[in-house]
């Protein structure tokens, strides 16, 4: 297929399609308070293990939520179809469950007509790669890993959406969205090698090169040894300490904050992490996946939630934020962590500086252990090295961690300037390399 | 489950597009293909610190073609259902098949299942969408007043949930299968605060295939000031010393454990490498199969997808294949494995387990865990409790983890008793236990007769990429299982 539209693309809801819809709920809503969302996503999937490919899938999927409130009473309906029957009748049910849904004290009408920053959340290249694009890919990465005699396993996938908020008080928003993913398992007979990621264009995907990461990270851990467990000086590659962020970053809820049950509570204004991180969000940074409103209409924005170390900023549902004063509610679409102060230029210098160490390629099954400190938990995967003497030496059989980012993330040693990060279990992040002294892993495992 | 005559479950519109999807995809010469046409409708009520904070009700309907051309696959699925939309979504489904094969090395060889027409029908006493939301929001308010009149609790929040799929399986085969499924389920978990940490304690019915009957019977009013004094009693509770304790695990908390030590590994997709960039792959490999000892001979897993009421007991999965019991564990031996009808063969087997599910329209079948179940055993859990002198009683689900292979995992639970010397006695806090799956199995010497059995379902099992939520149901009578390492939850110095 060509890489134009043909008769087999989807043709998504645009914006005057948006409004029309919106047009249309309004007019039949008898609420004193009416949201109409859209979700509209074509998205495609090729997927292949053993050197071939084991699923290929395309998707169109077209939804409309609409909330309706009488006073303090709400309710919400969405439908897939949007044939304006459908519509009609989603309608109705939001305000049947209005009518009979007990006030919620919490409830906020709509906000009020916004204005949009103009994000670079879409790309033409993204839009029209079809089904032939993800195969070229994926056939690259199959080829090379079978030219070391490793086997492939991995996606390619690409997606366009169209989202859009509406409300009877004036509220419009409506964007384009894009994205793609390439994901590759290099694999050995006793190793595996990953790498990853994702994109608003899919030409930045690096197909190539982070192919040729994944099979160098295969090599190098062939035949993998076991060390014991303990605490060891770890240098994590951005994909796991993206990890360790994702966790820290959905803990953030402020409305935890204020009844006591957030590892944060008491902190805000006080210094949770070394003095030389700064989280901050980055909408506007190309290599991120920055949008321009969030699901209630309000626009994204660029504060820093943690600056030099001290926490600045909490996620606050609207609610909170009226009870709080806070007037602009700070969005984290587009999360950078950054070092200030002298850095090293990439991991291999990270490792050429370390005496003994452990290189961590990623983490998998991150899950918290204690929520009042944030201890978390997680495995080593997909390539563990034991680093002496500033160079890789071998392989190593995965660790079981216990670890709050709160702790380990005072323990920096040194760090890179932020790179491109994604995995299985986050989103896309900016964030360094970083080198932690005093690592607890807890326990080891048979591979 | 009631197996009901296929015409009075007939949907003219969905027949003739299914047949406009299948004409079109054998006019293009593929050896396979299918179609599934789904009308979802899910009915959220949720309730957060004495308020009803969102109620829902989402409808969710769409289409997905599946083609085999020439040994390899193709989906595409959409949320329109028209005429018109039906030959795109085929024609593209057959195109994308096309280029699979294009770096097909090994053709997909489906086993062999006999073609049906048929029509599966969950029966509820009382439909969960007919109770009224006046009813549901004044049981969730009264729940959580309940939680809250309990000095010490700080949050509380409780959910109630239901589930209509209607769905319409043809394949190029011949197979014509309607079904008429619900699922329902309910839960509440109190928040206590006490000296600068906090602990929740929750109560929740299983997620079965039953009506509005699961929440009445649950008696959520009855539970809630017993969940919110375990939930001030734990996070007042002295934490765990590390060590080795004998445990007795109750049958919610292990269905967690059977699901991710046993479940996952015995999925034959992650066995041959399918998942090897995600979920994972697993350390029961074929070679394996009717020769290793997984755990000790009291340790019986058995896969069950006829049970009434269950998850995954649809009638059929979405190969068509009629659902079926088998073993999984046998005395301890590992001897079975969750398949389709694409895997099943490349290891020699004739027949697949019917164990192919996807989590919508728009997702492609993948290989998911049964209904897996510890056969209950001979125990007394009263004796089972005697015969420990320094251990830890287990409820719920906690913090979990397990690696790719599911041999390293660790485990909390909701709720924590220490017992000393034969006797439960106070609540423990921040206990998690961790181990490798075969050793720890190989630990159990004791599993509870059958009136202990209890289900639990999950309905966010996640594999599949695109991810995907699998559903399925665990069974267990309690089990005690010796030695095993137990840390403190905590950052520690």
């Amino acid at each position: 297929m060509s890489e134009e539209r043909s008769a087999t693309q989807a043709k998504l809801t645009s914006r005057e399609e948006f409004q029309f819809l919106t047009d249309l709920v309004l007019k039949h809503s008898t609420g004193e308070h009416t949201l109409v969302a859209l979700h509209d996503v074509y998205s495609g999937t090729t997927r292949f293990a053993n050197n071939q490919i084991v699923q290929n899938v395309n998707v169109r999927r077209v939804s409309l939520a609409v909330t309706v409130a009488f006073g303090q009473q709400h309710g919400t309906a969405s439908t897939t179809d949007l044939t304006a029957g459908a519509v009609q009748e989603t309608v109705h049910r939001a305000e049947e469950i209005a009518k009979v849904a007990p006030p919620d004290p919490e409830y906020l009408p709509p906000v009020e007509p916004q204005s949009y920053p103009q994000r670079p959340s879409s790309r033409p290249e993204t839009v029209r790669a079809g089904p032939d694009r993800r195969l070229a890919y994926a056939r690259e990465a199959i080829e090379l890993c079978k030219t070391d005699n490793l086997r492939a396993a991995g996606i390619v996938s690409s997606s366009v959406a169209t989202v859009g908020v509406a409300a009877s008080t004036g509220l419009f928003a409506y964007e384009e969205r894009t994205g793609a993913r390439f994901s590759l398992t290099a694999m050995g007979e006793n190793s595996t090698g990953w790498a990853s990621n994702e994109h608003r264009s899919i030409a930045h995907l690096g197909v190539t090169e982070r192919t040729r990461v994944a099979i160098e990270k295969a090599k190098r851990s062939a035949d993998p040894k076991e060390i014991p467990a303990g605490r060891y000086t770890v240098i994590l590659e951005p994909a796991a300490v993206a990890g360790l962020m994702t966790w820290l970053m959905w803990m953030l809820d402020a409305k935890s904050y204020d009844k006591g049950t957030s590892p944060f509570s008491g902190k805000l204004g006080e210094r949770i992490l070394d003095q030389r991180l700064t989280l901050k969000n980055r909408p506007d940074h190309a290599d991120l996946l920055g949008s321009g409103f969030t699901w209630e209409g309000l626009p994204s924005n660029d504060f820093a939630w943690i600056d030099a170390g001290v926490l600045k900023q909490l996620d606050y549902d609207r609610f909170t934020a009226k009870e709080h004063q806070v007037e602009v509610i700070p969005t984290l679409d587009a999360p950078c962590l950054s070092g200030n102060g002298s850095t090293v230029s990439s991991v291999e210098e990270l490792v050429r500086n370390t005496p003994r160490g452990i290189l961590v390629t990623n983490f998998w099954y991150l899950r918290i252990v204690n929520p009042t400190d944030l201890t978390l938990t997680g495995m080593t995967r997909d390539g563990t090295f034991l680093v002496e003497d500033g160079q890789v030496t071998t392989g190593l059989r995965n660790f079981r961690f216990h670890e709050s980012p709160l702790q380990a993330l005072n323990q920096i040693e040194a760090f890179t300037a932020p790179m491109e990060a994604s995995s299985s279990e986050t989103g896309k992040l900016l964030v360094p390399a970083i080198k932690i002294r005093d690592f607890n892993f807890s326990s080891v495992t048979r591979f | 489950m009631r197996v009901i005559n296929e015409a009075e479950m007939s949907r003219t519109d969905w027949n003739e597009l299914a047949e406009l999807a299948l004409k079109r995809i054998r006019a293009a010469g593929a050896e396979y293909g299918d179609i599934r046409i789904l009308d979802s409708t899910t009915q959220v009520v949720h309730g957060e610190d004495r308020r009803i904070a969102a109620i829902r009700d989402m409808r969710d309907s769409g289409f997905g073609v599946r083609v085999l051309y020439h040994g390899a696959w193709g989906f595409a699925a959409s949320s329109v259902m028209s005429l018109e939309e039906i030959p795109r979504v085929a024609d593209l489904a057959v195109e994308i098949a096309k280029g699979s094969a294009l770096l097909a090395t090994e053709r997909v060889q489906l086993a062999p299942e006999p073609v049906y027409v048929d029509a599966v029908v969950t029966p509820p006493r009382v439909d969960p969408f007919t109770v009224p939301l006046e009813e549901k929001t004044k049981l969730l308010l009264e729940t959580m007043e309940k939680l809250h009149a309990h000095a010490g609790v700080a949050r509380s929040n409780a959910t109630l949930w239901a589930r209509r799929d209607l769905k319409l399986f043809a394949s190029t085969e011949g197979s014509r299968i309607n079904f008429d499924l619900l699922a329902v389920h309910g839960d509440l978990e109190a928040t206590a605060v006490h000296d600068g940490r906090f602990a929740s304690r929750g109560f929740n019915t299983p997620h079965l295939r039953t009506g509005y009957e699961l929440i009445t019977d649950a008696n959520f009013l009855a539970e809630a000031p017993r969940v919110a004094a375990q939930a001030v009693e734990k996070v007042k509770a002295p934490p765990v010393e590390a060590g080795q304790y004998d445990l007795i695990l109750d049958p919610e908390h292990l269905s967690l454990t059977m699901h991710e030590s046993c479940g996952h590994p015995s999925e034959l997709d992650r066995a041959l490498g399918y998942e090897a960039n995600y979920a994972g792959t697993s350390f029961l490999t074929p070679d394996k199969l009717g020769t290793f000892r997984y755990g000790s001979p009291h340790v019986n897993l058995v896969a069950d997808n006829t049970e009434p009421e269950t998850l995954a007991a649809t009638g059929f999965d979405d190969d068509g294949v009629a659902c079926q019991k088998w073993d999984i564990i046998r005395e301890g031996i590992f001897v079975g494995y969750c398949t389709n009808r694409e895997v099943a063969p490349i290891i020699g087997q004739n027949r697949s387990r019917g164990s192919n599910r996807a989590d919508g329209w728009g997702s492609v079948p993948i290989v998911r865990i049964a209904n897996i179940g510890l056969a209950p055993g001979q125990a007394k859990l009263e004796d089972m409790i005697a015969d420990v002198k320094r251990g830890i009683y287990i409820e719920g689900h906690g913090s979990f983890s397990i690696d790719q292979q599911r041999y390293n995992f660790q485990f909390g639970g909701d709720a924590f008793w220490l017992i000393e010397n034969g006797k439960r006695t106070h609540m423990l806090r921040d206990v998690i236990y961790h181990g490798i799956t075969p050793e720890f199995w190989g630990s159990c010497d004791a599993v509870a007769d059958a009136t202990h059995r209890q289900r639990y379902g999950f309905i966010t099992c996640g594999k599949g990429q695109p991810a995907q939520s699998g559903w399925m149901t665990h069974a267990a009578s309690h089990a005690r299982i010796r030695k095993v390492n137990v840390i403190r939850g905590e950052a520690g110095p």
